[in-house]
């Protein structure tokens, strides 16, 4: 009987004719179109450049900023007036002021008159513009300091008399900072959730609204069978749609999971177990498929933006942190970068696995609950 | 043999009171007709003996079994056909019918004999899925399907609602035939007509169950006498039959007007002599046999609920 139930499930698939080209589609959009659309990399910000200085020295940090890619350069201005003008007319996103004194001052290790002012109409924007602009100063004071310790050496004099202070940094996991390889552990995450959580319930409520259940809890099958064998196809599609998902972020971007592929595909059942109760919950509680798909977009969103998946947890209120503990979302977006990123196993996540199990037991039974009671 | 026997049943949604105090028997193999307008309960009656859900209060068997605790045996025993086509569009007539045999543990050529007549209808679009049928054609597929496991008690839910006149009398048709191979048959409807084709009958309104017996039972239970009324002036008519004494009710009655009267108090030729001292000379009247819809009407009325009218019952 199972057997019957579930083909049953699968010729409706398969039948369906959005459905099948969809779950086909759903991982080469995913990782061909959305890793790009979704991208927080700032390129082309406009710079003006006002240099008072017009000394080999700013000459090489202006250099230095042009060539680092994320800059244009809009014009080399006379006065601060004229370079605040053209930001005005948004023309230009950064300005970066250099101080009459500033070849003797650098020379000197006197001081560092640079000034940077950034439009941060848009925030993200903004902030990121500026982070750029100091890394490529940073680049700037250290080539330069380099340099000046070779130019030592071969005089043979003692070492440079200023202090120099050198921040170097290392990105581990993600050394050159590749937003898309940041962004498709997540967007699998998206996939995986809308996959197994939204379809089934609209499903359910579907066979609710032609009045087939009914037929059904006629007959001596029982209701979680009948559930169960509803749930599994869009599991198999979940898989399909995660290994899919795998293979093209390889095949185009050369990504590969630096864990053991185990363990996405152990979250990614966790994560299962979780939507399941989800999607069957929000069937019970909606009689139409307009209720439904209301109930989900409000959870698609939460989910979404309280996951850490486009804004990281730790830059928010102490109270929206707080909300994110209840979000199945956060726990897998942050195991399946983990794995994917980092490597690690769940000795090292463990939480992450606690935390979709216990939301996963809530969801489960209350839902089961639920449904024994709408069953009368 | 009793097939179904329930007491006092009556079941509120919210302050909704949907059924009130019902009990009803009804034998084994006999077609029980379940008579009312939209809205007087017999769905909710029907959800509740075929287990899709509980009643507030009473107590019911099916074929012996309790319709609350042995809900999972009734299950394999009963047959439920609902008012909306509710089977799979998107699966073809075949598909159907084979996944109803195989959740009842059963298969369509097991069972080939109890459907054999109706299915052969159906047969040759065995391949069309079921979304594609013609009104009658889904109504004989649901059929079908609430018939593959040979059930004991069949329950209909309004199978004739918005099926045509010659459609009709072929469902009935069958219903007779599956009755003669020993099915209880429970069947609701709205139209009048078709309650006297019902062995025996019970009239439901407003939740409450208004009266029970065989089709020739009620209309001898009616106490007064009918007339059929026609003249030129219908409407000036109905209201002047209206005022006369002795006159229970009148209704119009597609060309002519139907008077119920009270035979103790006038008689035909009083209501002539009436009608014509009032201008109405043409007026010609005709004793006639009241139907189960004028027994209904009159049932309705005397339990002094809010008068429905005559829109919620299709004649």
């Amino acid at each position: 009987m199972w057997k019957y139930l579930l083909e049953k499930e699968f010729k409706q698939f398969f039948r369906d004719p959005g459905l099948p080209r969809m779950a086909l589609m759903f991982p080469v959009l995913m990782m061909l179109v959305f890793p790009f659309a979704v991208s927080m990399e700032i390129r082309n910000i406009n710079l003006a450049v006002v240099d008072g200085s017009r000394s080999l020295e700013s000459s090489r940090l202006i250099e230095e900023c042009i060539s680092s890619g994320y800059f244009r350069l809009v014009e080399v201005c006379d006065s601060p007036e004229e370079a605040m003008r053209l930001m005005d007319d948004n023309d230009a996103d950064a300005i970066i002021t250099i101080g009459p004194d500033f070849a003797a001052d650098v020379a000197t290790g006197a001081g560092f008159p640079v000034g940077i002012k950034v439009n941060t109409v848009n925030g993200t924007r903004g902030s990121i513009g500026a982070q750029y602009l100091q890394a490529c100063i940073r680049m700037y004071l250290q080539e330069r300091n380099a340099g000046a310790a070779g130019m030592d050496s071969v005089t043979g004099t003692a070492a440079s008399s200023a202090p120099v202070i050198d921040v170097s940094e290392k990105y581990y996991f993600n050394a050159y900072l590749d937003y898309k390889l940041f962004m498709i552990p997540a967007l699998i995450v998206i996939g995986i959730t809308m996959i197994t959580a939204f379809l089934p319930a609209l499903n359910i409520v579907s066979e609710k609204e032609t009045g087939t259940i009914e037929q059904i809890n006629v007959t001596p099958v029982s209701k979680t069978a009948f559930i169960i064998c509803k749930m599994i196809p869009y599991w198999a599609i979940s898989f399909f749609v995660l290994t899919a998902c795998l293979l093209i972020a390889w095949a185009v971007f050369g990504y590969t999971c630096r864990g053991n592929l185990l363990w996405l595909y152990l979250y990614t059942t966790l994560d299962i177990i979780v939507m399941a109760g989800l999607g069957l919950l929000i069937s019970n509680y909606s009689s139409n498929a307009q209720q439904a798909m209301f109930v989900i977009w409000f959870f698609a969103v939460i989910f979404m933006l309280m996951s850490g998946i486009f804004t990281p947890i730790a830059s928010m209120p102490d109270w929206a942190q707080a909300i994110t503990y209840f979000n199945p979302m956060r726990y897998y977006a942050d195991a399946m970068r983990a794995v994917y990123l980092k490597g690690s196993s769940p000795l090292e996540i463990w939480y992450d696995a606690a935390g979709l199990a216990a939301i996963g037991i809530a969801m489960v039974s209350w839902a089961i609950a639920s449904y024994r009671k709408s069953s009368d | 043999m009793t097939a179904i026997e329930i007491k006092h049943i009556s079941k509120r949604y919210g302050k909704i009171r949907a059924l009130d105090d019902i009990s009803l028997k009804v034998d084994a193999g006999e077609i029980f007709g379940l008579i009312g307008p939209d809205g007087a309960g017999k769905t909710t009656l029907f959800r509740i003996m075929t287990t899709l859900m509980l009643p507030d209060s009473g107590s019911g068997t099916v074929c012996g079994l309790d319709i609350v605790k042995d809900y999972a045996g009734l299950r394999r025993i009963i047959g439920y056909m609902p008012g909306r086509f509710s089977l799979y569009q998107d699966l073809s007539v075949k598909e159907n019918m084979d996944y109803f045999a195989t959740l009842f543990g059963t298969t369509v050529r097991e069972n080939y004999g109890t459907i054999k007549e109706i299915y052969s209808q159906i047969e040759p679009f065995a391949d069309r899925r079921a979304g594609k049928l013609s009104g009658g054609m889904k109504q004989k597929l649901a059929l079908c399907c609430a018939l593959v496991h040979k059930p004991s008690v069949l329950f209909l839910d309004e199978p004739t609602t918005g099926v045509d006149a010659v459609s009709r009398k072929d469902f009935w048709n069958m219903l007779f035939r599956i009755k003669a191979s020993g099915v209880t048959i429970f069947v609701s409807t709205p139209y009048m007509d078709e309650a006297a084709r019902c062995d025996r009958l019970a009239l439901i309104r407003d939740g409450s169950i208004i009266g029970t017996g065989t089709p020739s039972e009620i209309v001898s239970g009616f106490p007064f006498r009918l007339l059929s009324v026609r003249g030129s002036r219908m409407y000036r008519l109905l209201k002047e039959l209206r005022n006369i004494p002795g006159v229970i009710s009148c209704f119009s009655f597609g060309d002519s007007h139907h008077v119920t009267y009270d035979p103790a108090v006038t008689d035909r030729v009083r209501i002539l002599a009436r009608l014509s001292d009032a201008g109405f000379g043409d007026c010609t009247a005709m004793d006639i046999m009241p139907c189960i819809e004028d027994c209904f009407m009159w049932l309705s009325g005397r339990r002094d609920v809010p008068t429905a009218g005559q829109d919620g019952l299709r004649a």
